[in-house]
Parts: C-alpha cells; sequence; structure tokens
C-alpha cells in the first residue's frame, strides 16, 4: 500500500483527502502537515511514496516547500493540491518545480485516485 | 470541477505528458511575445525607447502600451496594430501541444470540445456592479461564482439581491475572509449563519451528520469554503488577463463587531438569501 503524506493548512481538507484515500483501499496516509515547512521535516521523518500538497498555506508556501523537497530528492513524486491550479503561471511554475501534476478543487474521487495511480 | 486551464484540463484527462506539457508551455513563451517586445520586432520602438518605458513603468502603474502613449513613444493606432500583431499570433496551449506532436489536430478538436463542456457551468451570468467602481466585470465574477459554488459545491441555492455599496459588514454569525493583492486588492468575504455553516460542512467533508464535529473543524470548512471559491476566481481572473494571489483566509466572528473597510477601501455586498430563508451576504472590499 502506497503512503502518502498530506501537506494542507486546512483541517477539512485533510479530512477529504483521507477518506478518498482509505476509500481506495490502494492508500495510507502517512502524515498530515500543515505547512510547507511541516512537510519537509515529515517528509523525512514519515518517508512517504507520494506528497499531496496545497499550495495556498501560512509559514510557507506549497512551491517554497516544493523547491526545497525537489531539492533534497529529485525523485519525490508531489502533486499539487489546489483551487488556484487553473492560474496559468501558477500552474507551470509547479511543474518546473518538479510536480508531477496539479490536482484541482472541489476534489473528484475518482479523478483523485487515478491520477495517484498514475504516479 | 473547478475553474481551470486546458493544459490542466489534459493533464487531468491524461491526454498529454507533464513533460510534453512543458515544453509545449516553453514553446507558448518563446511564440508569444510581450507587447515591448512585439513593438520592438515591428520595428515602431527603438531598444533605447523601450527601455525608457520599462524604467517609467517603475515609477507608475501603467501598462507598456498606455505609459508609450503617455510617453510619445507611440501612437494609440500603433498600439492598437500591436495588439492586433499579438492576438493574430498568439499561440494557443493546445496549438502549441499540436507543433510538438504531442497531440493530433483531431485530438485537439474532441478535447476542445470536451473542455466548453466542462467549464460551461462557469461561464459567467450578467450581474449588474455599482457605477464607479474599478475593474466591475472582476466583481461580477466574484459573485457569479460564489452563488454558483454554493449551489455546486455546498448544495445550496440561493437568490441574489441586488448589490450595494455599502461602509460596513454585520456577520449574522461567521465570515470567512481572504486577502487578495494584484492588479486588483481588497478582501474577499462571506457572511453565513449558523445553518448555512451546517450545510457547507456536510458538503465539504461528505458527511451525512456533522453533529460530533468541533467548532474548529466547522468553521475551517467555511474558510476552505471560501479558499475554493477564491482560486477558481483566480483562475477564471486570469484567463480574462487579471492577475492576483490570495492570501490564507481567516475567520471573523459575529462577536468581534462588524466588519469595517479599512483606508482606501469601498464595500460593495451581495445579500443572499439561501432557498430556506436563511440570509447570507457576500461582501468585497474594495481598494483603490
Amino acid at each position: 500500500m502506497k503512503k502518502v503524506l498530506i501537506v494542507d493548512d486546512s483541517i477539512a481538507v485533510a479530512r477529504q483527502l483521507e477518506k478518498i484515500l482509505a476509500s481506495s483501499g490502494e492508500f495510507e496516509v502517512a502524515g498530515h502537515a500543515k505547512n510547507g515547512a511541516e512537510a519537509i521535516k515529515m517528509k523525512q521523518t514519515t518517508k512517504p511514496d507520494l506528497i499531496c500538497m496545497d499550495m495556498n498555506m501560512p509559514v510557507m508556501d506549497g512551491l517554497t516547500a516544493l523547491r526545497t523537497l525537489m531539492a533534497m530528492d529529485p525523485n519525490a513524486k508531489v502533486v499539487m493540491v489546489t483551487s488556484l491550479g487553473g492560474v496559468g503561471d501558477k500552474f507551470a511554475e509547479a511543474l518546473r518545480l518538479g510536480a508531477k501534476t496539479v490536482i484541482s478543487k472541489p476534489f473528484d474521487t475518482e479523478g483523485v485516485l487515478n491520477t495517484l495511480r498514475d504516479l | 470541477m473547478a475553474v481551470k486551464f486546458f493544459g490542466q484540463f489534459l493533464l487531468e484527462q491524461r491526454a498529454v505528458k507533464q513533460e510534453d506539457l512543458l515544453k509545449a508551455i516553453e514553446l507558448q513563451e518563446t511564440t508569444n511575445l510581450k507587447f515591448g517586445a512585439t513593438a520592438l520586432a515591428m520595428g515602431l520602438i527603438s531598444l533605447t525607447a523601450f527601455e525608457r518605458v520599462h524604467d517609467a513603468q517603475r515609477l507608475e502603474d501603467l501598462k507598456f502600451g498606455d505609459m508609450a502613449i503617455k510617453l510619445g513613444i507611440l501612437t494609440e493606432e500603433q498600439v492598437t496594430q500591436v495588439l492586433i500583431r499579438q492576438k493574430n499570433n498568439h499561440l494557443y496551449i493546445g496549438e502549441a501541444l499540436v507543433r510538438i506532436g504531442a497531440l493530433s489536430s483531431e485530438s485537439l478538436k474532441h478535447y476542445l470540445e470536451a473542455f466548453k463542456e466542462d467549464q460551461a457551468p462557469y461561464v459567467v451570468d450578467r450581474i449588474v456592479i455599482p457605477s464607479g467602481l474599478p475593474h466591475p466585470q472582476m466583481w461580477e465574477i466574484c459573485a457569479d461564482l460564489t452563488f454558483k459554488m454554493l449551489l455546486r459545491v455546498a448544495g445550496l441555492s440561493t437568490r441574489p439581491s441586488a448589490s450595494q455599496i455599502s461602509d460596513r459588514l454585520d456577520p449574522v454569525f461567521l465570515v470567512g475572509v481572504m486577502p487578495f493583492k494584484g492588479t486588483v486588492q481588497g478582501r474577499y468575504a462571506l457572511g453565513v449563519t449558523e445553518a448555512t455553516r451546517l450545510a457547507i460542512a456536510k458538503a465539504i467533508l461528505k458527511e451525512e451528520s456533522v453533529d460530533g464535529e468541533s467548532e474548529e473543524v466547522l468553521n475551517d470548512t467555511v474558510l476552505e469554503f471560501v479558499n475554493i471559491v477564491c482560486g477558481n476566481i483566480a483562475a477564471k481572473a486570469a484567463q480574462m488577463g487579471v492577475s492576483f494571489e490570495i492570501d490564507p483566509p481567516y475567520t471573523h466572528f459575529a462577536s468581534a463587531g462588524p466588519l469595517v473597510a479599512v483606508a482606501g477601501e469601498r464595500i460593495l455586498t451581495f445579500p443572499i438569501h439561501v432557498a430556506d430563508g436563511d440570509p447570507i451576504c457576500l461582501a468585497l472590499f474594495i481598494h483603490g
């Protein structure tokens, strides 16, 4: 079963994602980081197979954290989770920094699972 | 469903690979020149004049063409010529993908149709904005997407009243506030009742009952709803050339009193009645 680290300042979003992941029986939640800085620490302690990370967070935003995570581990599989995914420059920047793709909110359960299965 | 760009839609549909999309974006960036570079390429301005316009833009917030007119470097007619050239030569992401061989022309047609259908629910309906406010189309999008998201995400049918300029927002129960800055600047605020908060919480958490949930979680669902709406507004606005960043949202409780405008802000309110008569309110604190 693949381990997923959820990075989002919203408890509600983390709960949504946990539920989607649990419903598949293919993924388990490795942990929940509430900002980019926590994600960097938890990546080392939880060793997730995948990271689902919000873009807009306090303390350290998702793109800054993504840059650091990819520098630490160029093979890291990071999916950006955001309602801002459609904004062209943010979207392109996330891909350039190494994100595998961007998932839009509100979530489409099957869409999220299909995306994660592909990675 | 959400407002999105065609490239993102293609990725979600697994029609293209991430690396091909990046190549196509790079091709777009080298093909779609900015206004100043297009004017240079057309021989309408010299490099010295180009740099003069750029320097002046650091001191005054004007678009390149407007500044060039102000400095007497370009005429209005020449600015129009540059805009037409930009429009005619614009390479869209779908065409760029075809050019690099990542998508066939037939597939492009198919996915464009599917994309149009996917995005149809987000086409802006006509909402009247009081005269005198800057960027009226932007506020129209804010109101329209709020009503649509209340229905599509939270399942709440709404009956909006006419918008009006106010000097404060009196919260009934809780307000989710999201600051934004960029081409437009201000705060998006959605004031909800306790009943509407519950409806939003059920929808966001996808639960039949949220009876056992803490206040923190319930309030967080309202903030997440505001986050989703504002993110979608930003995406829609970007498609129209208006860009802004959103900051993390925060809560304002009725117990803290009214939300008032800070210096330089005007408040545009949209009183909304949910189908069961519950009164909620969208307020846009507009700077400038």
